[in-house]
C-alpha cells in the first residue's frame, strides 16, 4: 500500500451536495492543500451550471489549495490535474494504452471522455485566496444520454472501457500522489516541464481541431500549448492563442 | 493580432467612448502597452462637428455616439477606466461571464450595492472559473465589459464606489 502524501489533507464524505461547493466553505479555514471525496454527490456541477450525474461508484472529489501567484498561475492547475488524472489512469490499468488529453483539462480513454475537471477560483486582483480543482471520473459509468450536450465528445467509463473496476478511494491515492507530483514540479521549475509531458499525453496535435467559445468559433491546426497554458492553433488567418473555449474534434 | 485580442481591444474603446459620453467629456486619449512593442494607442473624440479619427496608422478608433449638448468644461479629466480609484480590472486574460451559469441572473447589476467579497462576475480561462470579488462595499457605477467578452490583463471590468 503506497502512502497518502505528505502535507495534504483527507476527508471522504458517503454524501454531500457537492465536493466543490464543501471546497468554497471550508477554503479559509484550512492551513494546507485538502482533498475532499464523496461517494455520492446530490447536486454535483460541472462547467458552466451543466450538471453532473454521479452513478453509486463513480469518483468525485475537490482538491482545495491556496496558491501563492498571480490568477493566471492558479489556473496553470487545470494542466497539473489533467496530468495527474492521466497518470492516476496508467497506475490504476497498469498500462497507459487508449489514453489521452484535450484541451486544456480532459482525459479520454480510447477517445471518449472518461473524466472531467472544474477548477474554481476566488480573489479581488492580484492573487487568489482560495483554487478549488474538482475531478469526476466515470470509474464504472458515463452519465446517462439525456444530459449530454449535441457534440459532447461520448462518454465512456473506466470499468466499460477495460473491465477493470476501481474503487473510489483507491483512485483517490493515486491521484493525490500523481498531483502531488506535478504540483511540486510546477513550484520548482515553473510550468515548462508541465507543459512538455501534456503535450506528450496530447491528442489531435498537428490535426485540424474546433475551440468553440460563446460568441466564436475558430477552426485550425493544433500547434501547440504556449508558454501560458494558452492553446496555439495554425488558421487560415494566422496563428491565434486561446485563453478559454471548448474543444471539438 | 488574435481574434480575441481584438474584440478586448474593441470592448475597451466601447468603454472609453462610453466613459466619454458619460462624463461629458469631448476628447480622451489612452495608450495600453501590453508588452515593449505591443501597444494599442486610443484617441476617443466627439468634438462636433470636427471628424473623429486616429493619429496613426496603428491606432484604431470609434466615435462616440452623437454628443447631447455638453458643457464647455468638464470639471474632471478622464483617464483609462483602469486608473479610477473604483475600478476592477481584469487580473488574467480570459472570458467574461456575468452569471453563474447561462441562463441564471447577473451577479450584479448597475446602481446594485455590493459587500466587500461579493462576485462582481467570473474570468474563465483554461477551465479555470475565477470569481472576481468586489474589493470594498459599495455601489456598482459601471459594469465596461459583455457577457461572453474577452478580457486582457488589467481590463477594466466594473467600476464600485
Amino acid at each position: 500500500m503506497k502512502a497518502w502524501p505528505h502535507g495534504y489533507g483527507r476527508r471522504v464524505f458517503e454524501e454531500i451536495d457537492s465536493t466543490l461547493n464543501e471546497a468554497a466553505r471550508i477554503a479559509l479555514t484550512l492551513a494546507g492543500p485538502e482533498w475532499i471525496m464523496a461517494y455520492h454527490q446530490t447536486a454535483g456541477r460541472g462547467r458552466r451550471g451543466r450538471v453532473w450525474k454521479n452513478p453509486q461508484g463513480n469518483f468525485s472529489s475537490t482538491l482545495v489549495l491556496r496558491p501563492e501567484g498571480a490568477p493566471e498561475q492558479a489556473a496553470l492547475r487545470s494542466f497539473v490535474a489533467a496530468l495527474a488524472l492521466f497518470d492516476a489512469f496508467v497506475a490504476v490499468t497498469g498500462r497507459p494504452d487508449g489514453l489521452s488529453l484535450k484541451w486544456p483539462n480532459d482525459v479520454l480513454l480510447n477517445g471518449g471522455k472518461v473524466a472531467g475537471i472544474l477548477l474554481e477560483s476566488a480573489g479581488n486582483g492580484n492573487g487568489v485566496t482560495h483554487l478549488a480543482v474538482g475531478i469526476g471520473v466515470n470509474l464504472i459509468a458515463g452519465p446517462p444520454d439525456d444530459i449530454l450536450e449535441e457534440r459532447a465528445t461520448r462518454p465512456v467509463s473506466l470499468l466499460g472501457e477495460t473491465g477493470l473496476k476501481v474503487e473510489p478511494e483507491d483512485f483517490l491515492l493515486e491521484l493525490a500522489l500523481a498531483f502531488d507530483k506535478y504540483e511540486t514540479q510546477l513550484r520548482t521549475y515553473g510550468f515548462e516541464p508541465i507543459r512538455t509531458a501534456w503535450l506528450a499525453r496530447a491528442a489531435k496535435v498537428g490535426e485540424v481541431i474546433t475551440a468553440r467559445t460563446a460568441t466564436s468559433e475558430t477552426v485550425g491546426t493544433f500547434e501547440t500549448v504556449d508558454g501560458d497554458g494558452n492553446l496555439v492553433l495554425n488558421t487560415a488567418k494566422g496563428r491565434v492563442s486561446i485563453p478559454a473555449a471548448d474543444v471539438y474534434f | 493580432m488574435s481574434e480575441t485580442k481584438h474584440e478586448a481591444d474593441v470592448a475597451f474603446i466601447k468603454a472609453l467612448a462610453e466613459l466619454l459620453r458619460d462624463n461629458d467629456l469631448t476628447e480622451l486619449e489612452v495608450m495600453r502597452e501590453y508588452s515593449d512593442d505591443d501597444s494599442l494607442n486610443v484617441r476617443v473624440s466627439r468634438a462636433a462637428p470636427a471628424p473623429v479619427m486616429a493619429a496613426a496608422p496603428t491606432q484604431v478608433a470609434i466615435p462616440a455616439a452623437a454628443p447631447a449638448a455638453a458643457p464647455a468644461a468638464a470639471p474632471v479629466v478622464a483617464d483609462d477606466p483602469a486608473s479610477h480609484p473604483g475600478a476592477v480590472t481584469s487580473p488574467m486574460v480570459g472570458t467574461v461571464y456575468m452569471q453563474a451559469e447561462p441562463g441564471a441572473p447577473s451577479f450584479i447589476s448597475v446602481g446594485a450595492q455590493v459587500s466587500e467579497g461579493d462576485t462582481l462576475l467570473i474570468v474563465e480561462a483554461m477551465k479555470t472559473m475565477n470569481h472576481i470579488h468586489a474589493p470594498k462595499s459599495g455601489t456598482v457605477k459601471r459594469i465596461l465589459v459583455d457577457d461572453g467578452a474577452a478580457v486582457e490583463f488589467g481590463t477594466p471590468l466594473v467600476i464600485v464606489e
